[in-house]
């Protein structure tokens, strides 16, 4: 599908990608900033991943029946490794905020600014 | 702040826009990810990994190094997490929320089946959608449903305690024990045998690897669950 030139796989991709900068930019608290942060790393897996595809094609399984074209296995592993990194980025950050919360009371940055 | 990030967002669209026009068409055959080491894969990749799931094969084999660190970085996510003082004490924190008998009833129903497909993601991965992480996932996913309804004593009865580091980096200690033993038959490095009459050790290599990588990764997650619960 390209209704103006542009798939529309590579239309939506950019705009989660763009909806997860605002939120990691524009909010103020620091569980939506995160939460941001993830909107834009799905939207890298999904067009790294959806690269991968091919017209009519199988998936890379080489069983009985398979036959070519197959969507390329390599995003496919990429993306499996860039998921490992961003849990365990969120779990780093999560658990950060979780002690933020219980030293200061609240995880808004104007706020936190202003603590000592 | 709004009005910055709002142009912010606006000249980072505009720049994707215009890169996106030089991507190449979606799904098309001739796109250059299906060239070069990708068409490789799909024609040698079974005679020489042995795997029929190509991904299993890129993620084991051709990248190894790759998802051995990332192993690593799991592991160290959770060692960092572990390292941060605690907030409150576990003492005074409640045992566990109340919980409705119908979740109860349903995580004890979806319980062994969600085991089951875990399992039969972990065993089945070589001929169908699966492997080691998509198990590992699911194991994760259990601990931490388990951990809802058991409250935090009965989560913590699920690995036992002592088991529970060792099985924690079970997956960076199996890729340096596979590293070193193909390291020994070939002479590199997380080397996969392909001789032949090895073939059985290159698979044994493989299981090992998948096996590791969803005991470790579950358990990996329920415990990063557990510690920010506490």
């Amino acid at each position: 599908m390209a209704p103006f030139g542009v798939d529309l796989d590579y239309v939506a991709v950019a705009a989660l990608f763009c909806i997860g900068l605002y939120m990691l930019v524009a909010k103020s608290n620091l569980l939506k900033k995160l939460l941001g942060l993830n909107v834009m790393e799905t939207s890298v897996f999904a067009f790294i991943v959806t690269s991968g595809m091919v017209e009519g094609g199988d998936p890379p399984l080489l069983v009985a029946g398979a036959q070519p074209p197959f969507a390329s296995p390599i995003p496919q592993a990429m993306v499996l490794t860039g998921i490992v990194v961003v849990v365990s980025v969120t779990a780093v950050a999560l658990s950060l905020i979780v002690q933020i919360y219980a030293h200061y009371g609240t995880l808004e940055v104007d706020e936190l600014k202003e603590r000592p | 702040m709004k009005g910055w990030a709002l142009a912010l967002v606006v000249v980072v669209a505009a720049t994707l826009a215009i890169g996106v026009q030089g991507l190449p068409t979606h799904d098309a055959p001739e796109a250059p990810i299906h060239d070069h080491v990708g068409a490789r894969y799909v024609e040698r990749g079974v005679e020489e990994t042995g795997m029929r799931n190509l991904v299993g094969a890129v993620l084991l084999n051709y990248r190894g190094f790759d998802t051995m660190v990332e192993v690593v970085v799991i592991f160290t996510a959770l060692a960092a997490v572990l390292a941060l003082p605690r907030a409150g004490s576990v003492a005074d924190a409640p045992e566990a929320l109340p919980v409705s008998p119908v979740v109860l009833f349903v995580v004890r129903l979806l319980a062994p089946f969600i085991a089951l497909f875990a399992i039969a993601l972990l065993f089945r991965g070589h001929v169908s959608p699966g492997g080691g992480f998509q198990a590992g996932a699911l194991f994760g996913a259990l601990f931490v449903a388990l951990g809802l309804v058991l409250g935090r004593r009965g989560a913590a009865r699920l690995v036992p305690e002592r088991a529970r580091p060792w099985l924690q980096a079970a997956a960076p200690l199996t890729f340096a024990a596979v590293a070193a033993l193909g390291w020994a038959l070939t002479g590199s490095f997380l080397g996969f045998p392909q001789a032949p009459e090895l073939h059985a050790v290159r698979e044994a290599m493989a299981l090992a690897l998948e096996v590791a990588i969803a005991v470790g990764g579950g358990v990996i997650l329920g415990s990063l669950f557990q510690t920010m619960e506490a």
